[in-house]
């Protein structure tokens, strides 16, 4: 039997449902950002945890010429390492039949018998190498997946200059891998790259390696320095061609990984703090306004012996029935949110099985969270209506007090239509909720700014990459350095406008303390291909002697313009050089420093060689241009700008658009659930007043417009500080992204602001328009009587 | 005090201005069927002061309310000069209380967030043709405290700034429910005064609704309301003033 006080409480709450829905909708939408957020933390954390357990992935990793393995030994003593693997890593050319362009990858080796200490792989389909075998290769999925191939395809990769047929045994998964792309590229392209695995006999054969490793990774024993093993790991292998060793830190798929991580555990304290401080007003507010229409009956329980405790208790129940509703609302909503980006993870990640995984700590925060901010809404408003004694909480309240309003004391109140002065006068008696309409609004408004934003960044970003600086077709790289006269060889290809060449070459840049390993590019000084352009995007021209480095690289160096910087080249001879700073250029991906290619080659000490060039190409030629640099033994790699773009849009766009459509959604809500909310109260709370102004003829509409007036002014404060606060929300989320792999520029595009805001005006007058159509159920007659 | 037939010579000579013939209101319905009004017959004429007078439920409120055009009638006839208000659309009905009725409530219904003057002005800005709302507070003595707003102003004052409000129209009809209900003698006297003058100086009909027996003494005439019926109608053949009047 459901006690009568219940009773009551259903019937309260049914009456006042419009509203109760609203502010559960706010609350589910910060419960859904919190429960979705945390639970993909949970998620990437836990799979990647559990992958790189499960499959040993290393913690520090080395890259080098050429060492014996009995080196490796030795290497495994080194203090706190625990487990050392050698093996080999090389670049190499794929001919695909199916694909115009040359694609490339890296393979990598397996030992012959048994498993790799390691890096072990997760086999998707397929089989594993059998035992000394020989032909047969592991694929990467992510290729795979792009490429359309299976277990027992053939595959015809140019190991070392030789072209030979591979069978492909199975498609695996690698903890170093998780994120697939290129060395040094932002963004994947896992149609044109690919990582293979074969066994060490057959690759270090083909490289001529066989009894020797280039490719160095190790496990640290339980508190072990890191900086101490890399430090003795740089020291032993130096004479190996070693290009200096890296931690987790720095793995390129790892960095990637965590990166998503971080950016998560923004958005899951920012946007639900901004949500539940808006639900917990609007909380209040439907509170304040049951309890002001039921202050007599409040004096009559009293009156009866209920307790202040038992009347407290009563509408507390009221507002946690919203809080279960929206927290539920908020958990089912974030789960399927969730869901949904977990898939569009899988464009970028790739695990063994990475599924949503419901964070249920979360459920229990948001629930916890929820209560509060409820809490805090209502329980002001509570006590002030259990304190009520309750002879005078019989009596209705006295009439409201008000004042001329603060813009009509100016001196040009006169101005003003008994509307405007009916608004702006309740809106200064109640500023708190005004104060929380408006930031309700301003929210929306504000929430919409930030994918647009992000989208137009990023879009400026890559118009900024492939259009101010990278004015070439494509990239390609050279298996070895060699002559410049290969450039007059590549100029011979069909469709060939221009070939810049170019040298890239591994280094480490020294400034007092300060070091960055990086890839020196030395270009022709004029270069009109990869472009070198100031914080104005005007050309640097590369001077005959000096370095030129990205203004990301100058601030980690903490270097400036005329500063002596340290070489120290990790090929070659391995030369130290002390080299001028000549010039500070903008880049927005990655790390650059720039010299003038002979320069770079007297350095170095090699004579006028290239390992790579850019080139232009009369689009018509394409295909044959491709299909005849296919037949070029000593190109490793190609990078089409084109496809670059076309793969961008189908997987970094493509997750923006999911992203936004989210905000849009709780924004769209916000609005709605806000504007809703507020002139639902505005309605009830002068049912009286409004009704009387119908009875001494104003027509309906002219009655609407008294709360019309109100709304609009509250949305004309709401949008401007909206855009403002969007564009902090934005500032503050894209310029997070300010590491050394990129630098988003802040954009803002007049056709984000006005999306924003119309997007919120739109969702406020439908939310308005709806409440006013309650005005023709207003009762005349009731004006006449006794106030409730 | 004379007993009248319903048509009087001396009332007769006026314009009519009410017609109102065998009007019913019925509220809900089968069982919960109440009958606020079963079967009226009455007229109201130009210029003339008319108390309604009868318990709580006997039908008087809801005459006022149908005369105003805030409710409309379940079967009869009700005629505002020619003007049918039992099929009138809501838009007419709006014109109708904008141009041609006042109204004063038992509890003001003044908009709180208005001063005295902006809630005469209210009014003043919509209608036909209005007094400047400077004017009306003055004729319920009032000059004085144009500016101040509802929550600073006692309960007779927020009356009669109501009466302001309703005559600055100029309006045929004045419809007052209960208007010193809500108010002791002193104040209610001078209310009534400010009701009675508006009366005398600008010709309006005014129909007063009451629980108040004293208060027919100010009226042409007195109709008895019981039972949803017109129980009786008394003439007085003279007003006594609103400042005679004690209860």
């Amino acid at each position: 039997m459901l006690p009568n006080l219940d009773r009551k409480l259903l019937r309260d709450l049914n009456r006042m449902k419009g509203q109760v829905v609203a502010v559960a909708l706010v609350m589910a939408c910060g419960l859904a950002m919190l429960v979705m957020a945390r639970s993909l933390i949970y998620s990437l954390e836990s799979t990647r945890q559990e992958y790189y357990e499960a499959h040993r992935f290393a913690e520090v990793f080395a890259h080098l010429k050429r060492a014996p393995n009995a080196l490796a030994t030795q290497l495994a003593e080194v203090p706190g390492v625990a487990t050392a693997q050698a093996g080999i890593a090389v670049q190499v050319t794929l001919d695909l039949g199916g694909l115009d362009e040359p694609a490339s990858g890296q393979v990598r080796s397996l030992p012959d018998f048994g498993l790799p200490e390691l890096n072990r792989l997760f086999l998707r389909t397929g089989s594993w190498l059998a035992p000394g075998s020989r032909g047969e290769v592991l694929v990467s999925e992510a290729f795979a997946e792009a490429n359309q191939l299976h277990p027992g395809d053939q595959l015809a990769l140019l190991l070392n200059g030789r072209r030979k047929e591979f069978r492909i045994a199975g498609i695996v998964l690698s903890p170093e891998i998780i994120f697939e792309a290129r060395p040094g590229a932002s963004l994947p392209d896992n149609r044109t790259y690919g990582t293979f695995w074969m066994p060490y006999k057959e690759i270090a054969t083909a490289f001529d390696l066989y009894g020797a490793f280039n490719y160095l990774t190790c496990t640290l024993a339980p508190r072990a320095q890191l900086r101490s093993v890399i430090a003795e790991l740089d020291r032993l292998l130096e004479p190996y061609g070693g290009r200096g060793a890296y931690g987790r830190a720095d793995h390129p798929s790892h960095i990637r990984v965590s990166d998503e991580i971080r950016i998560l555990q923004t958005l899951s304290i920012g946007f639900p703090l901004v949500f539940l401080s808006v639900a917990a007003f609007m909380t209040n507010a439907v509170l304040s306004r049951l309890l002001t229409l039921q202050r007599e009956q409040i004096a009559i329980l009293k009156a009866f012996g209920f307790a202040n405790r038992q009347i407290v208790l009563h509408y507390l129940k009221f507002a946690f029935v919203m809080v279960v509703g929206g927290a539920a609302i908020g958990t089912v909503g974030g789960v399927a949110l969730g869901h949904q980006l977990v898939k569009m993870y899988h464009l970028f990640f790739r695990f063994p099985n990475l599924h949503f995984r419901f964070d249920r700590s979360a459920m229990v925060l948001a629930l916890g969270v929820g209560v509060g901010a409820a809490l805090l809404g209502v329980f002001s408003a509570v006590r002030r209506a259990a304190k009520l004694p309750p002879a005078e909480a019989m009596r209705p309240e006295p009439p409201a007090n008000f004042r001329p309003a603060l813009i009509e004391r100016t001196g040009i109140g006169h101005l003003f239509s008994h509307s405007f002065r009916i608004a702006v006068r309740n809106l200064e008696r109640r500023p708190m909720q005004a104060l929380f309409t408006v930031a309700g609004l301003a929210l929306a408004t504000g929430i919409l700014i930030v994918p647009n934003c992000f989208r137009d960044s990023v879009s400026e970003l890559l118009g900024f990459q492939w259009d101010v600086v990278q004015r070439q077709d494509m990239n390609l790289g050279l298996v070895e350095p060699a002559s410049l006269q290969v450039r007059d060889l590549l100029q011979q290809l069909p469709g060939v406008i221009a070939v810049e060449p170019f040298r890239g070459a591994a280094a480490r840049i020294r400034f007092g303390h300060r070091s960055r390993q990086i890839g020196i590019q030395g270009m022709p000084a004029d270069t009109q291909h990869s472009r070198v352009v100031d914080a104005k995007y005007r050309e640097i021209v590369l001077p005959p002697e000096g370095l030129v480095i990205s203004a990301k690289l100058a601030e980690v160096l903490a270097a400036k313009i005329g500063d002596e910087l340290t070489v120290e080249f990790l090929e070659g001879h391995r030369p130290l050089r002390v080299v001028p700073l000549m010039g500070v250029s903008e880049d927005l991906t990655g790390i650059a420093a720039h010299m003038e290619l002979r320069a770079l080659n007297r350095l170095l000490g090699d004579g006028d060689v290239m390992n790579g060039a850019s080139l232009t190409i009369d689009m018509a030629h394409r295909r044959e241009f491709l299909h005849a640099l296919k037949q070029i033994p000593r190109v490793s790699w190609v990078g089409i700008k084109e496809s670059l773009r076309e793969n961008f849009r189908k997987t970094t766009a493509a997750s923006i658009n999911l992203i936004q459509s989210i905000y849009l959604m709780f924004a769209i809500v916000v609005a709605f659930g806000v504007v809703y909310n507020n002139a639902r109260i505005s309605l009830a709370e002068r049912a009286r007043e409004l009704a009387t102004l119908r009875v001494i003829g104003f027509s309906e509409r002219e009655v609407g417009a008294v709360l019309i007036t109100e709304l609009t002014i509250l949305a004309l404060i709401a949008l401007p500080l909206g855009l403002l606060l969007g564009t902090g929300f934005a500032k503050g989320i894209v310029s997070a992204v300010n590491t050394e792999t990129v630098r988003l520029p802040v954009i803002f595009t007049l056709h984000n602001y006005a999306f924003a805001t119309l997007v919120v005006a739109v969702a406020s007058t439908i939310s308005a328009l709806l409440v006013l159509r309650r005005l023709k159920e207003l009762n005349l007659v009731s004006a006449l009587k006794a106030p409730e | 005090m004379d007993t009248l037939t319903p048509e009087t010579q001396a009332v007769a000579v006026r314009p009519k201005v009410f017609h109102v013939r065998s009007l019913t209101k019925v509220y809900g319905m089968g069982e919960a069927e109440v009958h606020a009004l079963a079967g009226v017959d009455l007229d109201f004429y130009a210029g003339e002061l008319a108390v309604l007078l009868g318990p709580s439920g006997s039908g008087k409120t809801t005459l006022l309310n149908n005369l105003g055009g805030l409710d409309v009638p379940t079967a009869g006839e009700l005629r505002y000069r020619d003007f049918d208000l039992t099929c009138a659309p809501e838009a007419e009905l709006t014109r109708y209380r904008r141009d041609s009725v006042g109204f004063i409530f038992q509890f003001y219904n003044l908009i709180p967030s208005l001063t005295a003057r902006e809630n005469v002005a209210l009014i003043t800005e919509i209608a036909r043709d209005p007094m400047p709302p400077e004017e009306a507070l003055d004729m319920v003595n009032l000059g004085a405290r144009l500016d101040h707003f509802p929550a600073q102003l006692s309960g007779g004052e927020q009356q009669r700034v109501a009466i302001a409000r309703a005559i600055a129209k100029r309006p045929e009809v004045l419809l007052c429910d209960e208007p010193t209900g809500a108010l002791d003698v002193r104040t209610g006297i001078v209310v009534l005064e400010a009701i009675e003058r508006v009366n005398r100086e600008l010709g309006t009909l005014t129909i007063v609704i009451t629980h108040n027996a004293v208060m027919a003494g100010m009226a042409d005439r007195v109709i008895h309301f019981s039972d949803g019926r017109v129980h009786h109608q008394l003439r007085n053949a003279t007003r006594a003033p609103a400042s005679s009047l004690n209860w």
